[in-house]
């Protein structure tokens, strides 16, 4: 399935989720489950909070439905923010302190080299990868580690044994060029 | 609320998607994208910069239970105010104008008649806004112009099932309709009960028959609000 269909079925399970249509909510959930708990899983790092997360974002998104039009982007980055939101506010409350697998660390390095999967045939995936490739290796990890592992300023300070004033700077220099490469690529302001 | 020059909206907006906007300053870059647009779209567009990186994340298969929960938590509940919420509409263009609203004076201009025009006017229009259908509530009965016959339903052997849609409540059926292009005439009376406080039109897919649950099961088709169509 190209990236364009599987954007139309995905909008057209939402539509339908809309008016209350149950079949679809559960082949919505079917075809995003997987993604989703990951991307929660990640930044939440205990199974029993990502359920939460997961579970939250559904009810969620079967109430609101209806507010994806207002979205207007695609269905996928819609749901994608909800299950991030839920999920970083749910590691607020729950974390404490900052527990960083190494692991995971290394495979973020993985990812950053890995070609898009289900994203291949999108345009903004190849503008995000190429923008990211130009960014600084500090710029990118920090980036990278906040996105996928949710890690706040402090987190990714205490990782990367830098000063806070540093990463926030790297964080916030690369997002920028980031946007300015993108908006060079594509538009995005 | 103050506004945000947009250098500093973008910085806000790309560390709350980036994740790193955090606490009190992410609820209130929330309630700020809320009531500015501007901002919401700069969030937007931050969203969707960085989603394909989530993309990339291999899945991870949730346990059953997840999914039982939700089936509970949702309860027998309808998802709120779907039909009536004007995002819902927004979806189909309906507010948008442009196309639809251009359709719709030229319709008027060919449907006004000397001895009195039409009682109430829509277009109906698809998720793409492209204008697929007419109806116009005559005093003998319902008008109705559908463009073109809809290939993804006769293919799949299913049914055109139009839908008034009321202010508050679950769409009435105003029954099926051939899958054909061309101009019919639908014995329904401007004063039928199902007419009451009438919001808008749907047309749905249904299977074979009609919906088996007397509301839209299928995907929607086309939909469209119901103008006035006096003083035009």
């Amino acid at each position: 399935m190209s990236a364009d269909d599987a954007h139309a079925r995905l909008a057209d399970l939402l539509s339908r989720t809309a008016m209350g249509d149950r079949k679809a909510f559960s082949e919505l959930y079917g075809a995003t489950r997987a993604k989703l708990f990951a991307v929660s899983l990640r930044i939440v790092r205990e199974r029993p909070l990502a359920e939460e997360a997961l579970q939250d974002s559904f009810v969620s998104i079967w109430h609101h439905a209806s507010d994806y039009a207002r979205a207007k982007g695609a269905p996928a980055t819609w749901m994608a923010a909800i299950v991030r939101n839920r999920s970083l506010d749910l590691v607020r409350r729950a974390r404490e302190t900052p527990d960083i697998d190494d692991a995971l660390a290394s495979q973020l390095v993985d990812e950053t080299a890995a070609p898009p999967r289900e994203a291949e045939a999108r345009a903004d995936a190849h503008i995000l990868e190429r923008c990211l490739g130009e960014l600084d290796p500090e710029q990118r990890q920090s980036i990278a580690l906040a996105f996928y592992h949710g890690l706040t300023h402090s987190e990714l300070a205490a990782h990367l044994r830098r000063p806070l004033g540093t990463v926030k700077t790297h964080v916030r220099r690369g997002l920028l060029k980031l946007r300015d490469c993108i908006q060079r690529a594509r538009g995005i302001a | 609320m103050r506004r945000l020059n947009e250098d500093l909206a973008h910085r806000l907006a790309a560390e709350y998607v980036l994740g790193t906007l955090r606490g009190r300053a992410r609820a209130r870059f929330e309630a700020l994208a809320r009531s500015d647009p501007a901002v919401d779209s700069i969030r937007r567009r931050w969203e969707e910069a960085l989603s394909p990186l989530a993309e990339r994340v291999a899945g991870v298969e949730p346990p059953a239970r997840v999914w039982t929960r939700i089936e509970e938590r949702i309860g027998a509940a309808a998802p709120r105010g779907a039909w009536s919420s004007v995002s819902f509409w927004r979806s189909f263009g309906l507010l948008a104008g442009g196309v639809a609203s251009v359709l719709l004076m030229a319709f008027l201009l060919t449907q006004g008649t000397p001895r009195g025009g039409p009682e109430f006017v829509a277009v109906l229009v698809s998720p793409t806004n492209e204008a697929r259908m007419t109806i116009a509530m005559q005093r003998d009965g319902m008008h109705i112009h559908n463009v073109r016959g809809w290939k993804s339903v006769q293919d799949a052997g299913r049914a055109l099932e139009l839908w008034a849609v009321p202010k508050e409540g679950t769409p009435r059926s105003l029954g099926l309709l051939a899958n054909t292009g061309g101009d019919f005439r639908v014995r329904i009376a401007a004063d039928d009960a199902r007419l009451r406080d009438v919001m808008a039109f749907a047309l749905s897919s249904e299977p074979a028959g009609g919906s088996p649950t007397k509301a839209p099961t299928g995907p929607v088709l086309c939909t469209g609000m119901v103008g006035t169509a006096r003083k035009v």
